[in-house]
């Protein structure tokens, strides 16, 4: 299996199971954090996110939504139907920010020079020894 | 809880190596306990979510990573970062099969207490509050392993307040306009209803951005640093003396800095030392 494979296999069945109730949206800490949230609704917020896990566009309040999360994971024990609530933002902002090939709809924050930043700490923190065993 | 074999990698993740000494504590500490744990980290080690744009990318990343802990032919993936944590469990070992167990430092630390808690012999007089956060909590219990952890040091007073930042860690946070300032201005408003006279990370990324909160009467410390103090094992954190610093070149002295690349300090390090506190 592909990741995905597991990304879509995952989203399709996680999003037959949600009911968009809201309440991993109510739960959230960072809704204040996301644009349009409030005004949305927990329910629509839901629905908009449950969309992007079915390949649609989603809402703009949700895609706000799924970009501001952090992984705090509260939105899961918020669950009514038990389903891993933070799992399906964890799919929902892969697919939002585009990796399974599509454009994204969220800004993708990646550091290019990470690899590399990663390297020239090591260089000041570890011995040569410590480098050619862990890195 | 997972059962902790004697034979182990402790997967460190990639940006732990600004903390080389919270690296070399934590490996002394498995083994002190009877863990035998290799470190491995950096890009060889990645989890992949550096890519999350591309699972195409991501999921080559981590393959690399999960295959490399296989072939080790040891029993079980002791994780420090709690991204790397969650993401072997939701998309890497979904994709690729592992021949290891994968549970966190503090569990296993926790799992071997009986054999930390004779090596935890020197005071640490500290009344500490933990920077927590929300996120990781649901997988693994940091938020009550580390505390009971560090009440196993004598002389510690660890102690107890509501606030849990958004997030599982503050690098999280940093990405989100608003949010790192507004959890840092709780962390210390928490420590100052507490009383506190440490504050303490768990995470690396957490400590990253948390040096800059040090001020006097509030040293700012990660629970490996306590840990290491009372059983003597050397952990200068030399990230937050550098991070605090007025001229972090002058702090680390040019000899060091042409020995690692003065080129690829000034464009990669030096920004981040010299970067102003959020609050």
């Amino acid at each position: 299996m592909t990741l995905a494979e597991h990304i879509r296999g995952e989203s399709a069945r996680l999003a037959a199971l949600c009911t968009a109730c809201g309440g991993c949206v109510r739960a959230c800490p960072m809704t204040p954090y996301a644009a349009g949230v409030a005004e949305a609704g927990a329910e629509a917020v839901a629905a908009g996110m449950r969309d992007v896990l079915r390949d649609g566009p989603g809402t703009p309040a949700a895609l706000a939504w799924i970009g501001a999360c952090t992984r705090s994971g509260i939105c899961t024990p918020a669950c009514p139907e038990g389903l891993p609530a933070a799992f399906m933002l964890r799919l929902a902002q892969w697919r939002a920010k585009g990796a399974l090939g599509e454009a994204p709809r969220i800004p993708v924050k990646e550091d290019a020079q990470l690899s590399a930043r990663v390297k020239a700490f090591a260089r000041l923190t570890l011995t040569e020894e410590e480098q050619a065993r862990w890195l | 809880m997972a059962v902790i074999q004697d034979r182990a990698v402790f997967w460190y993740g990639c940006n732990m190596t600004r903390h080389g000494e919270l690296v070399r504590a934590t490996a002394a500490m498995l083994e002190a306990v009877g863990i035998e744990a290799a470190p491995a980290g950096g890009p060889a080690h990645c989890c992949g979510s550096p890519k999350d744009a591309s699972a195409r990318i991501a999921e080559g990343m981590a393959r690399r990573t999960v295959q490399a802990f296989n072939a080790s032919g040891r029993e079980a993936v002791v994780t420090w970062c709690p991204s790397c944590h969650m993401n072997m469990q939701d998309s890497m070992a979904p994709v690729t099969p592992t021949n290891f167990e994968t549970l966190h430092v503090t569990e296993a630390l926790w799992a071997r207490r009986d054999r930390l808690a004779p090596l935890l012999v020197r005071p640490v007089t500290a009344r500490v509050l933990l920077h927590a956060h929300h996120g990781f909590q649901g997988r693994v219990p940091v938020n009550d392993l580390v505390p009971g952890l560090l009440r196993l040091v004598p002389g510690l007073a660890v102690l107890d307040h509501p606030y849990r930042a958004p997030g599982h860690m503050c690098s999280a946070l940093a990405g989100v306009p608003g949010a790192l300032e507004d959890a840092q201005r709780a962390t210390l408003d928490a420590a100052a209803a507490t009383g506190a006279d440490t504050l303490v990370t768990i995470f690396h990324s957490c400590h990253r951005e948390a040096v800059t909160l040090e001020r006097p009467g509030l040293p700012v410390r990660n629970w490996i640093h306590l840990l290491a103090e009372s059983m003597g094992i050397p952990a200068e954190d030399e990230y937050k003396a550098w991070r605090n610093a007025a001229d972090p070149r002058a702090t680390i002295g040019e000899a060091r800095i042409e020995a690692a690349g003065d080129v690829a300090f000034a464009r990669l390090v030096e920004p981040e030392l010299r970067k102003p506190p959020v609050l």
